[in-house]
């Protein structure tokens, strides 16, 4: 286990967390428990502004949203190196700078080609 | 019981759980939804240990993220739960195997890590008084250059793959170009023509 006056300073957040999940389970959980249920095909339907609904909404998605984010996760893992980086460039000297000034070069040349290539564009 | 004590019990058992959860639900959209409170637990242990950044990174990278990811594929796929399920009997053998070679490859890192001479030592901990972002940063970017600037490439190579995967060229949609509308002159489009009074144009 952590420093406890570490730990301490996250008490504010497993407040929240708990007060986040308890009205969770408060709301779900209640009208669960105590609301009438009485279902029928009618009301069980997905609604579709008054008609029976076309097709399944297991819907295949566009390839692209996959391809948006798999861009998106690539640079918030970039990020990600930048955060410790920041933190510790007084420790580490020019080499540790010019390590990360590599490390973003070798990105934005894929960031250079994803451009070129029209990733970014959602015709 | 010192309310860490406490906390890590319950996160443990909530993630635990979850796991089981992931494993065992019919529905691929709830299994992703409990992965993602899966990662929020871990984050919460790992908070417990002091490595705030890890799970800061956990929640930034993994439930901001790639749990994003995951849905877009699930949703992508067009799961048929009856299908998968059958599809799923049939491929037991083989994913019993890969389970049991995966935990005998972690239960052999865990081992010969606690056999590690000194790995419950002092000298693995934090130094006093720096954080955990800090003390990696000091020693990612220069000890560790070289598995750093992989990290880089490999960055590189999914970007690259993953566009060139799924792009395809779309000739058929009309696009706007800035350069060209701004480059386009009064002349290009019209013409003035002087017309005498009385004669017609």
């Amino acid at each position: 286990m952590a420093d406890p006056a570490l730990l301490a300073t996250y008490l504010p957040v497993l407040i929240l967390l708990l007060i986040a999940g308890g009205m969770a389970v408060w709301m779900i959980g209640f009208s669960l428990v105590l609301a009438p249920h009485r279902p029928d095909p009618a009301k069980t339907s997905a609604y579709e502004c008054g008609f029976p609904a076309f097709e399944g909404t297991r819907g295949r998605f566009d390839v692209r949203f996959y391809l948006v984010t798999l861009l998106f996760i690539l640079f918030d893992l970039e990020i990600a190196f930048l955060f410790p980086w920041a933190v510790a460039l007084r420790d580490i000297g020019a080499f540790g700078f010019w390590s990360m000034a590599v490390f973003l070069a070798v990105l934005t040349i894929g960031f250079a080609y994803e451009w070129a290539r029209g990733a970014l564009e959602w015709e | 019981m010192t309310p860490a004590d406490l906390a890590f019990f319950v996160l443990a058992a909530v993630l635990l759980a979850s796991a089981l959860g992931v494993v065992f639900t019919r529905n691929p959209v709830h299994a992703v939804l409990l992965l993602v409170l899966t990662f929020f637990n871990a984050a919460g242990v790992f908070i417990l240990l002091g490595a705030e950044f890890l799970a800061m990174l956990l929640i930034i990278v993994y439930v901001g993220a790639v749990m994003v990811l995951f849905l877009f594929v699930v949703m992508m796929l067009r799961v048929d739960p009856a299908k998968m399920r059958a599809q799923g009997r049939a491929a037991l053998p083989l994913g019993l195997l890969v389970a049991g070679v995966l935990m005998a490859e972690m239960a052999a890192v865990a081992l010969s890590f606690a056999a590690l001479p000194g790995a419950a030592s002092p000298a693995f901990a934090l130094p006093e008084g720096v954080t955990d972002a800090r003390a990696l940063g000091r020693v990612l970017y220069t000890d560790f250059v070289y598995p750093f600037q992989v990290a880089g490439l490999i960055l590189l190579i999914a970007m690259v793959g993953a566009i060139a995967l799924t792009q395809r060229a779309r000739p058929d949609i009309k696009r706007q170009s800035v350069a060209d509308q701004t480059a386009r002159r009064p002349g290009d489009a019209m013409e003035i023509v002087k017309v005498t009074p009385r004669t017609g144009a």
